[in-house]
């Protein structure tokens, strides 16, 4: 699903963030990224959503080689990803009934069919009743959850998150966790970049672990 | 290179299932099923697509709606700029109608010498009409021309007293041509006919006044072209607030895959917005100003014995002004958008 081949990426041309990066996901993986705050895990997810270009080898996502993408193609390759972010990124002017349909109406589904995924999705991350609230009205969990189900609702094959649990408290954390094994549990691949060394020890999927945008250490490989 | 060449939409299920896609066997049934529905993917895209612009104009009508006086205000500049040279324009097509009327009676009148009689004058009138740039001679004689004299003077009798007719008999000459050059040329070639004493052209009025005219005409596409780029700043510079204003909501958006024209869209229906109130209210000024200026111009008129209404947009010419500027809107919205896009990178 994901392959990373001699990757490295540069910063205004000093700063290196990610060097010599070699490993492969496979479809239907759950992978957790870790290391230290810096180390480059948000570069590397940034370069898996086709956010930037590596400035040495090649990505390839899903068979894509992102680098290779026209701009015109990106948006088609992005809705091919779900994003969970550390903030969330909701709006916060409509309801979480809209937030979630945001990418449905991206890629103009039908309303009904919209209507009907939407619940779904909520439904999943057990939200359902708050459809009508806005997200200022919802906890930090609740928030997260939005976001995660506005990234599942159009049931992507890749699902990446950046510090889902960054500001959540531990049970909290392990909720969101469960909910990102059940998504994997149905066969869509699942990176998540976490420094909660605690809970992604307890969950047993494969960890890389970052250092100084370099893979450090490839553990527990299924 | 290859990913790239292919369509976007195959690449959508070839990111699923690249595999499966690439060994299928081209069989019969499949590629008919995958034609078909491929076009019924299409219909629904084009739905999809359909129901996103009716949803964003809308939208876009609805925030216009929400803060009534500022958008007013954006509209009235858009109408400000526009009544300008709208007012200029119809002013001169009132001109260019006298113009016309003009034209009608652009003649020259042909002096003969004063030996020549009756008969010699009927010779000179064929000579002249043959002339293949002569629509119509009309001959006057002396004494028609000295009637004619005693009449625009208003002296019945100040005249009787001479005693001969000091006028020459006269040819009036329609031109087919009522261009000032042509005109010119048929005088001159005129002249050199024998019997003729001299050709008067009173051109020089009626090309000051086309000469005016058309100066007026640039002096208003000028203006049409530099309040036209007031219109465009003016929009843009209210979709620039507005595109800032919504910078997060662009952003994520972007994150989730919008393209750049469905970020696009909203923004270019609230510049077509600005541009529809802006058009309706110019024409509401002109139609304010109209009734505003005709009692004393009619009363001017009437005190030169003319009757003379100033000119109104009809509704070609309200036409015209309202897709102007609706286009100008859109136009002005579109330049602020793609500006702002290529700077907006979703973080």
């Amino acid at each position: 699903m994901i392959a990373f081949e001699h990757v490295g990426k540069r910063y205004g041309g000093r700063f290196e963030a990610l060097a010599h990066l070699n490993f492969r996901v496979a479809r239907g993986e759950m992978v957790f990224l870790t290391g230290h705050s810096g180390a480059g895990k948000s570069s590397l997810l940034r370069l898996v959503m086709r956010l930037e270009k590596p400035s040495r080898g090649r990505v390839v996502v899903a068979g894509h080689d992102i680098a290779q993408l026209h701009a015109s193609q990106v948006p088609f390759y992005r809705r091919q990803i779900g994003v969970v972010f550390q903030d969330h990124q909701l709006l916060f002017d409509r309801s979480i009934f809209h937030n979630v349909s945001l990418p449905l109406e991206i890629q103009g589904v039908e309303p009904r069919e919209a209507a009907r995924r939407v619940r779904a999705a909520l439904d999943k991350v057990g939200l359902l009743h708050r459809e009508k609230a806005l997200p200022i009205e919802l906890s930090g969990g609740e928030q997260q959850r939005v976001g995660i189900a506005r990234a599942v609702v159009n049931k992507p094959a890749l699902l990446l998150a950046d510090e889902p649990t960054g500001n959540l408290d531990p049970q909290l954390s392990a909720d969101i966790m469960a909910l990102f094994e059940d998504f994997n549990r149905i066969g869509t691949t699942v990176m998540i970049a976490s420094h909660d060394l605690a809970l992604i020890a307890r969950l047993r999927h494969r960890i890389l672990r970052l250092s100084d945008g370099r893979l450090v250490a490839d553990e527990g490989a299924a | 290179m290859k990913s790239s060449a292919t369509p976007r939409r195959q690449q959508g299920a070839a990111l699923k299932t690249p595999r499966k896609a690439a060994a299928k066997p081209p069989a019969d049934k499949p590629s008919q099923r995958g034609a078909r529905s491929q076009q019924t993917r299409f219909s629904s895209r084009l739905r999809a697509w359909g129901r996103h612009h009716r949803s964003m104009a809308w939208d876009s009508f609805q925030r216009l709606v929400r803060y009534p006086l500022g958008n007013l205000l954006t509209m009235l500049a858009i109408a400000i700029a526009l009544v300008l040279p709208a007012a200029l324009w119809l002013t001169l097509d009132s001109a260019r109608l006298l113009d016309a009327e003009l034209d009608e009676s652009a003649t020259l009148t042909v002096y003969l010498e004063l030996s020549t009689d009756d008969a010699q004058a009927q010779r000179i009138e064929e000579a002249v009409n043959a002339e293949q740039s002569v629509l119509e001679t009309q001959l006057i004689s002396a004494e028609q021309g000295m009637a004619e004299f005693q009449e625009s003077l208003g002296l019945d009798n100040a005249l009787a007293g001479l005693e001969s007719n000091p006028l020459p008999i006269s040819i009036v000459v329609h031109p087919s041509s009522i261009e000032p050059a042509a005109m010119q040329q048929l005088a001159a070639t005129l002249e050199a006919f024998s019997g003729v004493d001299e050709v008067r052209l009173d051109l020089a009025w009626v090309e000051r006044l086309r000469n005016l005219a058309e100066l007026g005409r640039r002096v208003a596409l000028a203006l049409g072209a530099l309040f036209g780029l007031g219109v465009l700043l003016v929009v843009g510079n209210t979709i620039r607030l507005s595109v800032e204003s919504r910078r997060r909501e662009i952003e994520v958006v972007m994150l989730i895959g919008a393209t750049h024209a469905f970020v696009r869209r909203p923004f270019l229906y609230s510049g077509a917005w600005y541009g529809i109130g802006g058009g309706l209210l110019a024409l509401g000024l002109l139609g304010v100003g109209n009734h505003w200026l005709s009692l004393p111009v009619a009363a001017l008129a009437a005190s030169y014995g003319a009757s003379f209404s100033l000119p109104q947009l009809d509704v070609t010419g309200s036409t015209i002004l309202l897709s102007c500027s609706t286009l100008l809107g859109w136009l002005g919205a579109w330049l602020a958008v793609t500006r702002h896009l290529s700077s907006i990178r979703p973080k």
